[in-house]
């Protein structure tokens, strides 16, 4: 459901991406790790437009992305955007609305679902991630926790075919990661489409089926997220992982 | 707590200012030797041919009234010096000591008998109506003027003469504009001096003199506790009248006529019949604070307005500076410089004045039109700022939702942006009830203009300017409290 082919970008001189191939097939959790800085983020944020690339192609359910930018792809663009959600490392609710209205917004005003219909769903999904007493909250009166859990709610809402995660749990307090966590391995059970940009190792060995590894704007190591992360191929790899230390 | 207190002080500050009337004589002449100095006070705005800077002699200053302030400081063995001052608060100069006389077009009106001491005329002028051509409903008599809109200046003569006719009177600032709005058929006639309507009225030629209506006199005013110069300065103009000194600058400047020949055969009597009786002040009343109220209701409702049109109009030129293409861009950009870094008032003469021959505006639409459209500019670059202050993951999470770019500006961005926006908003709005009394030189009468009004009814600043200032405060210290309660209510949201 997702292709990538030759993907490339660079700033300036600097390349941050350096030729990605990769194909995502429904029903995949899929993590991407690796160093700061290898790519990861900007990789998983160019499959909905928030960064331009400068070279290769992107399908994604469907749609096509070129190289330039959003006023290029506009049409793709709001098309892949409604069908692939994306979480957000800072969460990035909408500061001026409650849990509720967080997650009400999107079918509303971009789906056209009656606000009626929208809220029962909203409800579900706000019980779904274990916040149904928390619907009448702003997002400065939440935790970090509940604040991430309600912006997975919201990008459900919109009923997206895929989930784009990126670095999920980083901005948390530790004692806050578990709830997140067990929220995506819920989803993940049941079946839905997640590319996660992560470093949490054990949500990558436990929960993804298939693990990427980034390094340099390449894919340096992809395979079953098992074997990669306990016999990586690849000398960075391990690295990466720590299991060159004696 | 405070705010009594504020009263309090506004309130003795009223108190202070009528207390200050006629003193004990004051030997004003030998203060004048002493210092071998006339300070006259004038305004070199009231142009040819009183006080002017003559171009083609590298502004120097000429004028009638120069050349006989030089001889009158002669007579009196000093030199002249002219003090620059708005005409409109030359009296008020004169009695906190700005100058020791004041000589400048200045009409002996009964208001003015009681506050200056004048000396004989040095000039007898006629209130001249003039109309537009073949507009056979302006008469040559004051009747005729009963609900029609008459132009004069603020606090003349012939503003005086108007008073009570009935005529809608639109009083103006300088001498050029009242005809420019005859021709443009905003007035229906004006009536002023004759030297005013022969210089800046009978040229035009889609105008005419209607008729002369009052004889007036232009004299020089002296402090009231100052009679020994008040009397040097009277003697002083009666030498050079008879000597035929005064006929001669007349002449020189083309003032001479045959009404100046009573100024020759000046006598007493004729002073005391110039003089009249001088009425008393009008006591300061309810009739005062409900005129009063009118220019607040003015005020507020022309602010209000112009705040209606600068929000959207700002938001607009915000968002094109943000997201528009590059062309509109910079025209907004433009737009918000040029609006940004001119006066005010002169936006205002532009619009009003200005446009005149394109489009002529009622005043009090220009007055809206001008103040809206000079507050966008400020409002673009607060909501400008307020919409870069929303952090970029909110957009980035909108879009994320498959909302388009305007969808995320107007459900994310902006909401966002006006709570941080707000404080600015409400500042930019109390500074604008204060601005809007710049409209009162396209005419329109609100607060401010209503005070400067009712001081001359009264004779004195005091009172008028502390009911002003205080209703000012009585319209923005409310909204303050209530931007204040706002801001408190969208914090916690």
């Amino acid at each position: 459901m997702i292709e990538v082919r030759g993907l490339t970008k660079t700033y300036g001189e600097r390349t941050i991406l350096a030729g990605i191939d990769a194909t995502f097939a429904m029903g995949q959790v899929v993590a991407l790790v690796g160093p700061s800085g290898g790519g990861k983020s900007t990789f998983l944020r160019c499959l909905n437009g928030l960064e331009s690339f400068d070279g290769g192609a992107i399908t994604v359910v469907g749609h096509g992305l070129l190289p330039g930018g959003a006023h290029i792809n506009r049409t793709a663009l709001h098309a892949i955007r409604q069908r692939v959600g994306m979480v957000f490392q800072q969460w990035n609710l909408f500061a001026h609305r409650t849990a509720l209205g967080n997650v009400v917004e999107a079918p509303v005003h971009v789906k056209r679902v009656p606000l009626g219909q929208a809220t029962e769903r909203a409800r579900q999904l706000l019980a779904r991630v274990g916040l149904s007493h928390r619907e009448g909250a702003y997002p400065h009166e939440m935790s970090g926790g509940e604040q991430q859990r309600v912006a997975i709610a919201r990008a459900l809402a919109m009923e997206p075919d895929a989930l784009l995660l990126d670095e999920p749990t980083s901005a948390l307090d530790p004692e806050r990661v578990g709830e997140v966590l067990d929220v995506l391995q819920a989803l993940a059970a049941e079946g839905l489409t997640m590319l996660v940009v992560t470093h949490e190792m054990r949500f990558a060995r436990d929960v993804s089926h298939r693990t990427l590894v980034l390094h340099g704007g390449k894919i340096i190591e992809d395979g079953p997220s098992k074997q990669v992360l306990e016999h990586p191929q690849h000398e960075r790899t391990r690295a990466f992982l720590g299991l060159d230390r004696k | 707590m405070k705010l009594s207190r504020a009263l309090l002080a506004l309130l003795m500050l009223a108190l202070l200012g009528s207390c200050h009337r006629h003193g004990p004589p004051v030997s004003g002449l030998a203060r004048v030797r002493a210092a071998g100095v006339l300070r006259w006070g004038g305004d070199i705005q009231g142009g040819e041919p009183y006080v002017y800077e003559d171009a083609s002699h590298g502004g120097r200053l000429t004028g009638f009234e120069v050349t006989l302030a030089e001889a009158i400081a002669r007579e009196l063995g000093v030199r002249a010096q002219f003090v620059q001052n708005d005409w409109s608060a030359l009296v008020p100069s004169l009695e906190r000591g700005t100058f020791d006389v004041a000589m400048n077009g200045l009409e002996v009106t009964p208001q003015r008998v009681g506050r200056v001491r004048f000396t004989r005329p040095y000039y007898i002028f006629a209130a001249r109506l003039m109309a537009r051509r073949g507009d056979a409903r302006i008469q040559g008599n004051l009747a005729s003027l009963r609900g029609r809109r008459v132009g004069t200046l603020s606090n003349s003569f012939s503003y005086e003469l108007l008073r009570h006719t009935g005529a809608e009177i639109r009083a103006y600032e300088g001498v050029e504009e009242p005809y420019t709005d005859l021709v443009e058929r905003r007035t229906d006639a004006v009536l002023l001096d004759d030297i005013i309507a022969a210089r800046y009225g009978q040229p035009k030629p889609e105008l005419q003199v209607v008729d002369d209506l009052a004889d007036g006199y232009y004299s020089v005013a002296v402090r009231p506790a100052e009679t020994d110069l008040h009397d040097a300065i009277d003697h002083a103009l009666a030498r050079i009248t008879a000597s035929g000194e005064l006929e001669r600058i007349l002449t020189g400047a083309e003032l001479w006529n045959a009404r100046q020949g009573r100024l020759r055969t000046w006598s007493d009597t004729d002073q005391r019949q110039m003089l009249g009786v001088a009425t008393e002040g009008q006591r300061f009343g309810w009739l005062h604070v409900r005129l009063f109220a009118q220019g607040a209701f003015q005020t507020m409702w022309l602010s209000v307005l112009a705040m209606a049109l600068a929000i959207p109009l700002g938001l607009a030129l915000a968002v094109a500076r943000l997201y528009g293409p590059r062309g509109v861009q910079r025209l907004a950009g433009a737009y918000v410089e040029v609006y940004r870094g001119t006066p005010v008032l002169l936006q205002l003469y532009v619009l009003y004045y200005g446009l005149a021959p394109v489009v002529s505006l009622d005043p009090r639409v220009a007055a809206v039109l001008g103040l809206g459209m000079n507050y966008a500019a400020y409002e673009a670059e607060v909501y400008r700022a307020g919409i870069q202050a929303v952090p970029k993951g909110q957009t980035e999470a909108a879009l994320s939702l498959g909302m388009t770019v305007p969808m995320t500006l107007r459900r994310v961005v902006l909401p966002q942006a006006f709570r941080l926006a707000l404080p600015s908003v409400t500042n930019d709005f109390i500074a604008l009830l204060k601005d809007s009394s710049l409209v009162s030189v396209i005419t329109v009468v609100e607060l401010t203009k209503q005070m400067t009004i009712t001081a001359i009814d009264v004779r004195g600043w005091a009172v008028p300017g502390a009911l002003c200032a205080l209703m000012y405060f009585a319209m923005s210290y409310p909204l303050s409290i209530w931007a204040k309660r706002l801001e408190a209510r969208l914090a916690r949201s």
